[in-house]
């Protein structure tokens, strides 16, 4: 079996949400659960109908491949299968797919004694996805407004959306959301790193505590976080970048249609200081 | 509820309505222009746009005057442009005209009351340079007004001086002996490139001298010798600034004329890139041959405030629509506007 | 279920304030005296101080706040000397590099050569700091992990201050100092050189760095369900594994197939965090000096998708003899 050397006494059963014992087994290492064959079936489905996609297209290459959503002249309706109806078969089963991977994680945790913390985390992911691909085109009236399922088309849509708004990065929310992705990446180094450079001293020297973990920062500049701080900090600061991107496109369009610098009148034109 | 909650909620709500303040809401109307699922669109605000639509209206066109009797040069004394309408005709154009530019003022604003055919008053020289530019526009620009055409209502829409015109940025008051500060031409908060920090001139480079817009090459490596592609990152802040000012004008944003995964491509532009090229060049053909020889014309007062005259830009036809008055046609009422006529 | 999910902590047991781990014979004393910040006990240690100071650090303050203060004293110079234009105008001002026709020469003080001071400055600010976090954690006997971490970053902050605009033979080619005005260069690279997005190391650049997010979103999640475990006491659980890093290895085997384990977790984690800004800096370097055009590279290597066309045909109105 492919068990870890610890891992046959955690194989208890136990903390499924759906179906009791019966798919309360493991494949390999892979826990199954209800959910797991929820998974696997919109998993599968949804690969096998990006496949006769790009069957039906022009190219196999995968930087090329494009299934995109229907025409804005569908609105909210259901298009035909080679004008986008694809594409809306995909999403559902994208979204049967992550829904069903964290309630999965869910019963993962319940098996383990362990907190949500890792799905409802997940949770804010497939928020993300659902705001871009569901919420924002309902609230602009058609599904074409999605990305489409392509890896250089994604982006082709990325930039032209972006350039609706003539410059993006005026956008009050996607500075904010750019900063914490920035601060994440910044605290996931210094994290790595500070236990690495305790657990890892160099040739010789005696494995540090996390005394000196503190040390080190609050030498460098006066604070340490601590072990469980640093580790609320981060899942603090991920999630907030995700929130904040979610916010950013879901206000471009329904909430706003100028161009995003022009946002910035309020500010300029304050009583305070209206010449 | 807990004291720091409430602390909380009374910090949260006014920002929230602050930064809300600033919102539009749901429904809005989208148009595409593009491939589905590339984000080619427009996107408009239904409510702004019927408001907008109700400012952009074109005034209704007096009846055409009967095309009989004497010419308007055999009759009035200096008639130098439209001498060869009716005189029937001549006072029906210079009623409109009154209407277009000068409705509170009236005649007087261009004539002397005691003599009509005087030149005493600039506005006069200015208004028949002014007929000439009309003129050229609706025969040489057609690539870029089409049938369509303009008036002079098209720009003054009712005021003495177009609501949208720009002259040379003034200086800053400590400027030229100043070691600190330069703005280099960006880096404020300007209108006139749509409160971006872009350079907040792109007027002269652009619409009065013909300074290279293009930034990118045609190749993917970049070249060596002769064949290299000179412009700077630099250069393309000023491409850009142009752009916004061009996307601001006609209440569209880039993706009307550009797949913008590859702005330069002509291929994947969209026809509206053309008609925008050429009005790149109108707008330089009317300042550098109709507007800045006037400048003499003007008095100071109107001047800028280097002393430069009054020039063009996409709003002052535009003001926000994507075509001038939401495409009303007015020349067509106005045969004399749209042919230069023969010396 | 109220169940108590740790974000914050509810009790905070006070005890005498660390001084830190003693430093050897070589370096200075600890300046301050530690205090406690309750709010901050909230979320992590509460303890604020103490902090050393050392020559390395008083250096590296020294040039940073001069090289602050020369862009913050040109911005108000810029808007005329009027604090309040200052403050009202604050995220649109700048501090600009010389302009394209000085090259790489030194230009006049008023027309990037401030800049180009305050480069200088930054810089040896940056890389006193950098010597720094190096020489701190070998005074404490630390691997110097976090210092090789920063030093990506500071990879990425050279190529685009120094190493591309000497390669590019421009001052102007680098980022002037300003909150809008540094977005207007991002902007304005991209448009130049054939959309980034079509640069791979950018997109690479990107998932190291979206990576990062997703990895620190799991990271902090898993350890913070397992805290009931002692999860957080990761140097211990690394050296005598413990059941909070059996659950934690077991949730992710049991969800995706495969685990890392307590130590090596922070492996992961520092080198998505560090190729990000290691794999951008190469991307931003190769752009101009020996891509011109990312989007026709990438239509040279296949990769570009193909659209059907909506519109009619459109022609260079340039190159079709049209009124000039």
């Amino acid at each position: 079996m492919s068990m870890l050397s610890f891992e046959r006494k955690y194989r208890v059963r136990g903390g499924t949400l759906v179906g009791g014992d019966l798919f309360d087994f493991w494949v390999g290492p892979f826990y199954v659960g209800f959910f797991g064959v929820t998974t696997l079936f919109f998993a599968l489905s949804g690969t096998m109908m990006i496949l006769w996609g790009a069957a039906m297209g022009p190219t196999w290459n995968p930087w090329q491949i494009n299934i995109a959503p229907p025409d804005l002249s569908y609105g909210l309706r259901f298009a035909p299968m080679m004008e986008g109806g694809l594409w809306q078969l995909i999403t559902v089963c994208a979204i049967g797919a992550f829904v069903s991977w964290a309630l999965r994680e869910v019963e993962i945790c319940r098996k383990l004694g362990m907190g949500l913390h890792v799905p409802v985390a997940f949770g804010m992911a497939i928020l993300a996805y659902v705001s871009l691909q569901v919420i924002r085109p309902v609230l602009m009236g058609a599904w074409g407004h999605a990305f489409p399922y392509g890896i250089y088309s994604h982006l082709d849509w990325v930039s032209n959306t972006a350039y609706q708004y003539l410059h993006f990065h005026y956008n009050p929310w996607h500075m904010i959301a750019a900063s914490l992705f920035f601060a994440t990446v910044l605290a996931l180094s210094m994290h790595g790193g500070l236990v690495l450079s305790a657990t890892n001293p160099g040739h010789g020297q005696a494995v540090k505590s996390p005394e000196h973990e503190d040390t080190f920062f609050r030498d460098l500049i006066g604070y340490s976080v601590g072990t469980l701080g640093i580790h609320r900090l981060g899942l603090f600061l991920a999630l907030a970048g995700v929130w904040f991107g979610i916010v950013c496109i879901v206000v471009s369009g329904p909430f706003w249609t100028g161009a995003w610098p022009e946002w910035w009148s309020w500010w300029l034109n304050m009583p305070i200081w209206r010449s | 509820m807990k004291t720091s909650l409430r602390l909380l909620l009374a910090a949260l709500v006014p920002a929230a309505a602050a930064l809300l303040s600033g919102c539009e809401r749901p429904p809005i109307e989208t148009v595409q222009t593009g491939f589905r699922g590339t984000g080619m669109e427009q996107i408009y605000n239904p409510r702004t746009l019927l408001k907008q639509a109700s400012l952009n209206q074109a005034p209704v066109a007096t009846e055409a005057a009967s095309a009989d009797g004497p010419k308007a040069k055999d009759i009035y004394k200096n008639v130098q442009v439209l001498g060869d309408l009716s005189v029937a005709q001549f006072n029906r154009h210079m009623a409109s005209i009154t209407q277009w530019v000068a409705p509170d003022a009236g005649c007087a604003y261009c004539h002397n009351l005691e003599n009509f055919a005087e030149d005493t008053k600039y506005t006069k020289v200015v208004a028949r340079r002014m007929i000439q530019m009309t003129q050229r526009v609706n025969q040489d620009w057609k690539a870029h007004v089409a049938e369509t055409g303009v008036t002079c209502y098209t720009c003054h829409r009712g005021n003495n001086i177009p609501a949208n015109v720009w002259f040379a940025p003034k200086d800053r008051k400590y400027t030229t002996n100043s070691v600190m500060g330069d703005l280099a031409g960006q880096n404020l908060a300007s209108k006139s490139v749509g409160l971006t920090s872009l350079p907040f001139d792109p007027f002269t480079p652009y619409l009065k001298d013909a300074a290279p817009i293009r930034v990118n090459g045609n190749t993917a490596m970049v070249l060596r010798g002769d064949a290299v592609n000179r412009s700077s990152t630099k250069q393309a802040e000023h491409t850009y600034s142009l752009m916004v000012h061009m996307s601001e004008s006609l209440g569209v944003n880039c993706t009307y004329c550009h797949n913008t995964r590859n702005f330069a491509s002509w291929e994947e532009s969209r026809p509206q890139r053309v008609t925008a090229w050429h009005g790149i060049r109108m707008a330089r053909d009317l300042n550098n041959d109709y507007m800045t020889p006037l400048t003499d014309t003007f008095p100071a007062h109107r001047l800028g405030p280097k002393g430069d005259v009054a020039k063009v830009n996409c709003t002052t036809c535009h003001q926000g629509a994507y075509k001038p008055l939401y495409g009303a046609a007015m020349a067509k009422d106005f045969p004399e506007l749209q042919a230069v006529a023969k010396p | 279920m109220a169940e108590y999910q740790n974000l914050f902590t509810s009790v905070q047991p006070v005890g005498p304030l660390h001084d830190g781990v003693a430093l050897p014979r070589g370096d200075d004393k600890r300046l301050g005296t530690p205090f406690l910040f309750h709010l901050l006990g909230r979320i992590g240690n509460a303890q604020i101080g103490p902090v050393y100071l050392g020559t390395l650090g008083v250096a590296s303050l020294l040039f940073g706040t001069l090289a602050f203060n020369i862009i913050g004293f040109n911005m108000l110079a810029s808007v005329d000397w009027s604090p309040i234009e200052l403050i009202r105008q604050l995220f649109w001002l700048a501090l600009e590099p010389p302009p394209p026709a000085f090259g790489l020469g030194i230009p006049p003080l008023a027309q990037g050569g401030w800049w180009l001071i305050v480069g200088f400055m930054l810089t040896v600010s940056i890389l006193l700091w950098w010597t720094r976090t190096y020489r701190r954690a070998r005074q404490l006997g630390l691997g110097t992990h976090v210092a090789w971490a920063y030093a990506a970053a500071i990879w990425l902050y050279l190529v685009c201050g120094l190493f591309r605009p000497i390669m590019m033979g421009s001052w102007s080619e680098a980022v002037p100092f300003g909150i809008f005005p540094h977005l207007d260069w991002v902007s304005a690279l991209s448009l130049r050189y054939g959309n980034l997005f079509y640069n791979p190391f950018h997109a690479l650049s990107i998932v190291f760095l979206y990576g990062s997010v997703l990895l620190f979103a799991m990271h902090g999640a898993t350890i913070l369900a397992v805290s009931r475990f002692g999860g957080e006491r990761e140097i211990e659980q690394i050296v005598d594994r413990g059941t909070a890093s059996e659950r934690a290895a077991l949730f992710w085997r049991w969800t995706m197939g495969f685990n890392a384990t307590m130590e090596s977790i922070h492996r992961w984690a520092w080198w998505f965090a560090v190729l990000c800004p290691l794999v951008g800096g190469v991307g931003i370097l190769l752009t101009g000096t020996v891509v011109d055009n990312w989007y026709l590279w990438s239509v040279n290597h296949h990769v570009a998708p193909a659209y059907p066309l909506v519109s009619p045909t459109v022609l260079d109105p340039a190159i079709l003899g049209a009124k000039p």
